[in-house]
């Protein structure tokens, strides 16, 4: 049994759409030793952009649910899409901080026989890699060295608000890029890096010609940079810059193709999990050019 | 001086020359030019004990405003109080709606000048009437007691907006969101579009000065709107997928294959999986009405 065991919050778009995030994550874990649990019957975070947007109450409450399956297990939740560890990171400090709303959320709940106590903390997959784990006990096991260059892609409810999350500075964090670059990967500074992909907060539903135009904005600062491949933590984030590229092309003309891995993913390719098992050929953007850089190196070596 | 002028230019337009000419004439006995702009403010001043006079009197003074301008005697000081007017006016949108009754006056005189008025379509933009009517009294008082107290200590700076991406390509302006909620404008506020517009990417919560929780005055101001009915109709399908199978991007046959070769359960260990889980969520969206807000139909698991 591993020392460490943390509840694994799924949510929507990485089991439902980009599964060798999850089975990358898994593997990695396994290595690592640090025991995973399902959180059998979680459900939608849910998305913050609509539920936050339409009803705080509803959302606080189907989030404490969420919450609450953790509590049951006695384990923290560790979660490894921004917008899921936004809702319930803030929902969890939410109903730490405020009485009134605990007790209104649990009447909600009592409706279908749950309590919210407030005994787990949420943290992100990123975080608790840096933290917990460390670099030095992650870079054991990355046996294949990454020639690619980067560009990190934070996203915004992992670090923000930092006034209650912490983790890093908001402005000029390095946590990520630190995380990258021990697969031997460089993170490559570029523009504007940390502002937001387009789709949170409801806007990719709502207007998607707005969202693609904050996308575009981020992949010519990316690519100017020379970047070979995203690198994020989010599974919405990931799925904008992979379908949200294609979108971009579609109504600009224009003609990125950038590749784009979740960190999970790019642990996974460092530590030589197949890349079917890391469904990166389910990727809108080919991941083969990034790929075939990786050969290059091997196949000389 | 030279902005003063160029201000007159603005508002003033064609007639500016021919007026100019009398007002050196008029001013011939008057100190130099150093001491007419202070005179200036003395009249900025003016203008400002009068509209709270307007307040009182409004429809009284608008009347009596326009013969005033037509003796010649008054010209000078008409002309340089029309500029402090009308910046003034920029101003009230977001200070007191009271103001607009003088602004409505200085509206009408305008009127009549549409040649320039055209090649000013930006400084026309912001020529809104805001009057008591249009004030929800409570509205700041229900954004604080839904958790962002902190709107009531904005001073506008503006660094909100200056952070915004969303800003930088839409009509979204936050400051002025959070200057319309706090003024009460609750109606004007949430039957705007570009409210939706925001990522609650919180650039501008981070760069706040005053500390406030920018992002919850958006998504609180969004729950009204919501129950007004402005909300997306893509919007209100998330919410039913939600409601209908506890995931607002369920699961499709491609991605069940994907799992299956990857070694995972076809479905996930999640509601998918457990339909009692799912009849919870489902207890859950009963109990707050959250069903009714998007208009979800129980038997045809779709939205009305």
């Amino acid at each position: 049994m591993a020392e460490q065991e943390f509840a694994y919050f799924l949510g929507c778009i990485m089991n439902n759409r980009y599964p060798g995030i999850e089975k990358a994550t898994r593997i990695l874990f396994d290595a690592l030793d640090v025991g995973l649990k399902d959180m059998e019957g979680a459900s939608c975070c849910p998305a913050p952009g609509v539920f936050g947007s339409f009803d705080r109450t509803t959302w606080a409450s189907i989030a404490a649910r969420n919450l609450t399956i953790a509590e049951e297990q006695g384990n923290d939740i560790m979660t490894e899409c921004n917008g899921c560890f936004g809702s319930l990171f803030e929902t969890n400090h939410m109903l730490h901080e405020d009485p009134e709303m605990k007790e209104k959320i649990n009447k909600v709940l009592a409706e279908v026989d749950r309590e919210y106590k407030g005994e787990i903390e949420v943290r992100h997959f990123a975080e608790i890699l840096y933290n917990d784990v460390g670099l030095e006990k992650l870079t054991e096991k990355m046996i294949k060295p990454l020639n690619l260059n980067v560009a990190v892609h934070y996203g915004c409810h992992f670090l923000k608000p930092s006034s209650e999350i912490g983790i890093d500075d908001p402005i000029q964090p390095s946590i990520l890029d630190e995380l990258v670059e021990i697969t031997g990967a460089k993170s490559v500074p570029y523009k504007d890096k940390m502002m937001c992909c387009g789709a949170g907060g409801g806007l990719r539903s709502r207007d998607i010609d707005v969202t693609a135009d904050f996308t575009k904005e981020k992949l010519t600062n990316m690519r100017d940079a020379g970047a070979d491949a995203i690198v994020n933590v989010c599974p919405f984030c990931h799925l904008q810059f992979d379908v949200g590229q294609v979108e971009t092309n579609e109504k600009f003309g224009t003609d990125f193709d950038i590749p784009v891995f979740h960190l999970a993913q790019l642990y996974g390719m460092a530590m030589g999990v197949s890349k079917d098992d890391l469904t990166v050929d389910a990727h809108q953007i080919s991941t083969d050019p990034a790929l075939k850089k990786l050969d290059e190196i091997t196949g000389g070596e | 001086m030279s902005f003063l002028k160029r201000l007159k230019n603005v508002f003033s337009g064609e007639k500016e020359p021919e007026k100019k000419d009398k007002s050196t004439k008029s001013e011939e006995s008057k100190p130099p030019v150093e001491e007419k702009e202070t005179k200036v403010q003395e009249n900025a001043k003016e203008v400002q004990e009068k509209s709270k006079e307007t307040k009182k009197a409004g429809t009284e003074k608008s009347v009596k405003d326009k013969p005033e301008k037509t003796t010649s005697t008054e010209k000078t000081q008409s002309k340089e109080d029309k500029p402090q007017k009308t910046k003034d006016k920029t101003d009230s949108e977001e200070k007191k709606p009271e103001k607009a009754e003088t602004n409505e006056s200085v509206k009408s005189e305008d009127k009549p000048k549409k040649e320039r008025s055209e090649s000013m379509t930006l400084l026309q933009k912001d020529r809104t009437i805001v009057t008591r009517s249009d004030v929800d009294e409570n509205f700041k008082q229900e954004i604080m007691d839904a958790g962002a107290e902190t709107v009531a200590i904005c001073f506008q700076c503006g660094t909100c907006t200056a952070a915004c991406p969303s800003g930088r390509r839409t009509p979204y302006r936050i400051r002025q969101l959070v200057r319309r909620a706090v003024m009460g404008l609750k109606d004007d506020v949430i039957s705007d579009d570009s409210i939706w517009m925001c990522t609650t990417c919180y650039e501008c919560q981070e760069r706040c000065p005053r500390g406030i929780k920018i992002v919850d005055i958006v998504k609180i101001v969004r729950n009204y709107a919501a129950q007004a009915g402005y909300m997306g109709q893509a919007h209100k399908m998330v919410g039913s997928f939600v409601i209908k199978t506890g995931h607002g991007v369920p699961i499709n046959p491609a991605t069940k294959e994907l799992r299956k070769r990857v070694g995972l359960d076809e479905l996930p260990p999640t509601t998918h999986s457990f339909p009692g889980a799912l009849d919870e969520v489902q207890g859950i969206v009963k109990a707050t009405g959250f069903d009714n807000l998007i208009g979800y139909n129980w038997d045809t698991e779709a939205i009305d």
